[in-house]
């Protein structure tokens, strides 16, 4: 069979052909894949195995100017998602739905917000995740791929609703946000203060955001570290504020049932000691990413409790605006202390008649009387012997009508008017006739508390108006190093004479005679003034009643101890009617500060309000509309 | 039966690059199925032990069937076929059931995977039906009755279901039937017709994963954490293996999973990562080198059966090592089938040797009578 050995032979060769033609051809191809595209598939080799994980910082702590925290963090969980690792997204957020109890339709609204991140950012869906939340996700990790809990550090206010305004609250950093310089190398997702010191100190609270490269397996699950780079905590920031004295004032405010706003600072140097604004919110809702229904209900909130009312509450100062009246007449030398007019219950300017608020009048008063009796007739007389832009000129030095520099964001400020504002800003000749007005705080004239605190604070120190501040020391990791306090925004060096004249008046108005014995604390020489601050029209009153709350608001301003003053300061009560009301709030926050001060135990609020001191008599409304000149007559 | 002589006779350099084959699939599965232990250190997977079992046993099953003449076992092809069919529908009614389908019998310590031993079983019948029956294969008579003995374990094991292993069969016939002197005319109606019935077989011969694998096979982009998943990761494991190869157990892509069943159907796609295209063509070199060396042993062969035995049993072997290897790199569908000698799994560990068995027992008797 050699024909038939011959046949075999050749099939075999044929077949050693064929095989060894299809391995060359295998070559060829692993050729291709391992050597002409080397580089891209060993990319995707390294996307699939190494994941850089972002390490959250904590954010720097807060400290009250005794050391006590203000503000700390905590660890919390999120539930995020990592995209590069989910196979079907819409099927994996509708079981992450089911499984923690949320929306979906939330879940898709973040994932599709955040679509033009870089896909290896994770994305945070639920914030704040509960513990059963976390239990459940991890239970359905399976049918749960690119989903997981990850525990962060988040920002923990232990006083809840505390200065609130003061503190601000953090949450991620807005689209707009991104695109300003401040902000430059904060990465879309990174928590952010939004107001308050977290927002004016974000620089140094925030730290710098770490991170970990790992090798992860086909499910996300990680199998190494390979390198990492700690996240660096912000650093601790001391602020000038004391925590008893703020709790104080807040709690003054509830127990007498009032909104409104507070400021305290020491008028040597213008530290804030306090500063309050109420209502308030809870950061710690926006601390671990608010929820849509708390955050809807904060803006629509007729009260407005994310306003911070001391900074950008913008109210007619009413009496309190005679302090600085008396001062620009004083330094200006247009009266002495000594000068006296005679008050018979009105008096006629410019063919108009100008009530006081007293029917009958207060007889004959010098400056100190007319301080302490808040005679509407000493100031319509003064004012007008001053004319409007002297008065405009004192209350800018003493800081009505400015800002004040303090170091919070968003400060608004007031007006003072004077023939240069009126000129400009309505292109019209200023008459004599609305300084009337002017002259007792009424008319276009308007303040911010803080402002008011500022002017509390320049008068008791003699004419320096210190930038109120919060910063008080900064720890770079080498202990407290004190940070300077800023330069004052004006010195005028007031006459010794002038001094003691206002402090004289403003020590009877509470010590006396005056409206502000309810602030009255015994060897402390509180001096202060009320002020009564109109809501709207007496007209637009009776066109509004029953709709809204058109009760007056009350001011007292205050500092004290009379001589060497170490707090000065406003509280605004809205809708108290009187100032008078507000006059026990700031009471209660100055024993605080002077118990505290002295080492004697904090007094506490606890028993029902004293009986009050009896107010000698209502302060009047005198003008109808703010924007229009004085009114009024017999 | 065996004298002393024959010892010298045996192929020592298919031997030895069959065992180095084996070493090689031994230290890639050390590779992808090491655990490493947190804190460091590790230790070598319980996989790796079992294979080590495996080549064991088979190299007792090579000396067997080196050991006892092919012709005598041809000479009772029949009893052994019938045998493996009893074994086959054994399988079926009383097997061990695990990932979707019935391949395996129980014998307690481990699970015998009958359907690995079918080629070798199909090639001694067919090399013993044409070798001695006839002057080879010339008509259709002939290729019917071929189809017959073909068609029985082909149907046993596609109803497992085990597609894979059962088309392993048809190469088989088709290189006995080939050396048998079948015309090549014949070869290219059959060839047509399987192409005609193919979309008849699609409609109802296919279960769903098995068209939705060859589907995905035509589109892999289209569902990239799909079905497509393992195709794309499979050339992403190879073409991130470079020229040189990432180093021995630094692989990532079977280590961390992303690559499955790295230890088995896709062994040598963590080759490929680990020793890079060098690693790539000795390997291929290898496999190369042995088949051609075995067919060396069909053409020293005294006889026709045993030249037809190692045909049948070396079409099998390549078919199955191009396809595992084409499919390793993403460039075919994949298919449960393992890389022969390479490849985790003892009974294919076992089969594999016992086939080399027998062809260095054809080799070596070469000159007995």
């Amino acid at each position: 069979m050699p024909d038939d050995r011959r046949s075999l032979t050749t099939r075999l060769t044929v077949i050693q052909y064929v095989i060894a033609v299809l391995f060359a051809a295998l070559a060829v191809g692993f050729w291709i894949f391992q050597v002409a595209q080397h580089t891209r598939f060993a990319e995707m080799a390294a996307e699939n195995h190494l994941r850089r994980l972002p390490l959250p910082a904590p954010r720097g702590v807060l400290f009250d100017r005794h050391g006590k925290i203000l503000v700390e963090n905590q660890n919390s969980f999120n539930i995020a998602l990592l995209r590069e690792q989910t196979r079907n997204l819409d099927q994996t957020l509708s079981t992450l739905a089911h499984a923690t109890g949320v929306s979906a339709a939330e879940l898709r609204e973040t994932v599709s917000r955040r679509k033009r991140d870089p896909s290896y950012r994770p994305i945070v869906l639920i914030e704040n995740a509960t513990r059963a939340q976390v239990i459940a996700v991890r239970a359905r990790r399976w049918e749960l791929p690119g989903i997981e809990p990850r525990e962060v550090p988040s920002r923990y206010y232990p006083t809840s609703d505390m200065a609130a305004h003061l503190f601000g609250y953090v949450s991620e950093v807005t689209e707009a946000q991104l695109g300003r310089v401040e902000y430059e190398g904060i990465e879309s997702g990174a928590l952010v203060g939004q107001a308050g010191v977290e927002q004016a100190y974000n620089k140094f609270l925030m730290g710098a955001e770490g991170n970990r490269a790992v090798v992860v397996n086909s499910l996300g699950r990680e199998i190494e570290e390979l390198e990492k780079h700690e996240a660096v905590e912000g650093e601790p920031l001391q602020l000038t504020i004391d925590a008893d004295v703020q709790r104080a004032a807040e709690e003054g405010f509830r127990h007498a049932g009032f909104n409104g706003a507070a400021v305290m600072l020491d008028p040597r140097t213008g530290e804030v000691l306090a500063l309050v604004s109420q209502p308030a919110y809870n950061p710690n809702n926006f601390a671990t990413g608010i929820d849509l229904k708390t955050w809807k209900a904060l803006i629509e909130d007729k009260l407005k409790p994310l306003q911070n009312r001391a900074l950008q509450g913008i109210y007619s100062p009413g009496s309190t605006f005679k302090i600085a009246v008396a001062t620009a007449a004083l330094e200006e030398k247009v009266i002495t202390p000594e000068f006296q007019v005679h008050c018979g219950g009105g008096a006629s300017f410019y063919g108009r008649y100008f009530q006081c608020w007293k029917q009958g009048g207060h007889g004959t008063v010098d400056m100190r009387r007319a301080m302490e009796q808040s005679c509407n007739v000493f100031f319509y007389t003064v004012g007008n012997m001053l004319g409007v832009d002297r008065i405009h000129k004192w209350a800018s030095a003493l800081g009505l009508g400015e800002k004040s520099g303090i170091d919070l964001p968003n400060e608004l400020k007031g007006l003072v008017p004077s023939t240069e504002w009126k000129r400009r800003r309505l292109n019209e000749k200023w008459y004599a006739g609305e300084t009337i007005s002017v002259a007792i705080g009424q008319g276009q004239v308007s303040v911010t508390p803080l402002s008011l605190a500022v002017m509390m604070m320049t008068v008791a120190n003699g004419g320096t108006r210190h930038t109120p501040h919060l910063l008080k020391a900064i720890d770079k990791g080498k202990g407290w190093e004190p940070v300077p306090a800023p330069a004052p925004k004006s010195v005028v060096k007031m006459r010794p004479s002038t001094v003691t004249a206002i402090h004289e008046g403003l020590w009877r108005v509470v010590n006396g005679a005056g409206t502000g014995g309810r602030a009255r604390i015994e060897g402390k020489d509180v001096s202060g003034k009320t002020g009564t601050a109109q809501v709207i029209s007496l007209t637009g009153a009776r066109a509004a009643r029953g709709k809204m709350d058109v009760r007056h608001h009350g001011w007292f301003v205050f500092f004290a101890p009379r001589d060497n003053p170490e707090i000065a300061g406003v509280v605004f009560a809205e809708h108290a009617e009187h100032g008078s009301s507000a006059a026990p709030i700031a009471k209660y926050a100055m024993e605080t500060f002077f118990a505290k001060k002295e080492g004697r135990p904090l007094p506490t609020l606890n028993a029902p309000p004293a009986a009050p001191v009896p107010v000698p008599a209502d302060e009047p409304i005198i003008i109808a509309q703010p924007t229009t000149a004085a009114v009024g007559g017999p | 039966m065996f004298e002393r002589r024959l010892y010298f006779h045996i192929d020592w350099l298919l031997l030895g690059a069959v065992l180095l084959i084996a070493c090689i699939g031994l230290a890639m599965i050390y590779s992808t199925t090491y655990v490493h232990l947190p804190g460091g250190g590790g230790r070598p997977g319980p996989r790796f032990w079992v294979q080590i079992y495996a080549v064991g046993l088979g190299i007792g099953a090579l000396v067997f069937f080196l050991a006892v003449d092919y012709r005598f076992l041809a000479e009772h092809s029949l009893f052994v076929y019938c045998a493996l069919l009893a074994l086959l529908v054994y399988v079926l009614f009383g097997g061990v059931r695990a990932g979707g389908s019935t391949r395996w019998i129980s014998l307690g310590a481990f699970n015998l995977q009958p359907s690995e031993f079918a080629r070798m079983v199909l090639a001694l019948i067919l090399a013993m039906y044409f070798g001695e029956n006839r002057r080879g294969a010339r008509n259709y008579t002939d290729l019917i009755i071929a189809a017959l003995f073909f068609l029985v374990p082909f149907f046993l094991i596609a109803r497992q279901p085990d597609l894979g292993t059962a088309v392993t069969l048809v190469p088989v016939c088709f290189g006995i039937a080939f050396l048998a002197g079948l015309r090549v005319r014949l070869i290219v109606i059959v060839a047509i017709a399987a192409v005609l019935l193919a979309p008849v077989a699609w409609k109802f011969g296919l279960k769903e994963y098995q068209k939705e694998r060859i589907d995905t096979f035509l589109n892999p982009g289209q569902d990239p954490r799909g079905a497509g998943y393992q195709q794309i990761q499979a050339r992403i494991t190879v073409g991130s293996g470079g020229l040189k190869g990432k180093g021995f157990m630094n692989g990532t892509q079977g280590t961390y999973k992303f690559l499955p069943v790295a230890d088995n159907d896709f062994i040598f796609s963590v080759l490929a990562e680990e020793h890079g295209f060098i690693g790539v063509v000795s390997a291929l070199g290898l496999y190369l080198f042995v088949i051609i060396r075995a067919l060396e042993a069909a053409r020293l062969a005294k006889d026709r059966i045993g030249a037809y035995l190692v045909g049948g049993i070396i079409s099998g072997f390549a078919f199955q090592v191009i396809y595992n290897i084409t499919m390793s790199a993403g460039l075919a569908p994949v298919k449960g089938l393992t890389l022969p000698l390479m490849s985790y799994g003892g009974s294919s560990m076992i089969a594999s040797l016992a086939a080399f068995g027998l062809i260095l027992n054809v080799r070596m008797r070469r000159f007995t009578n």
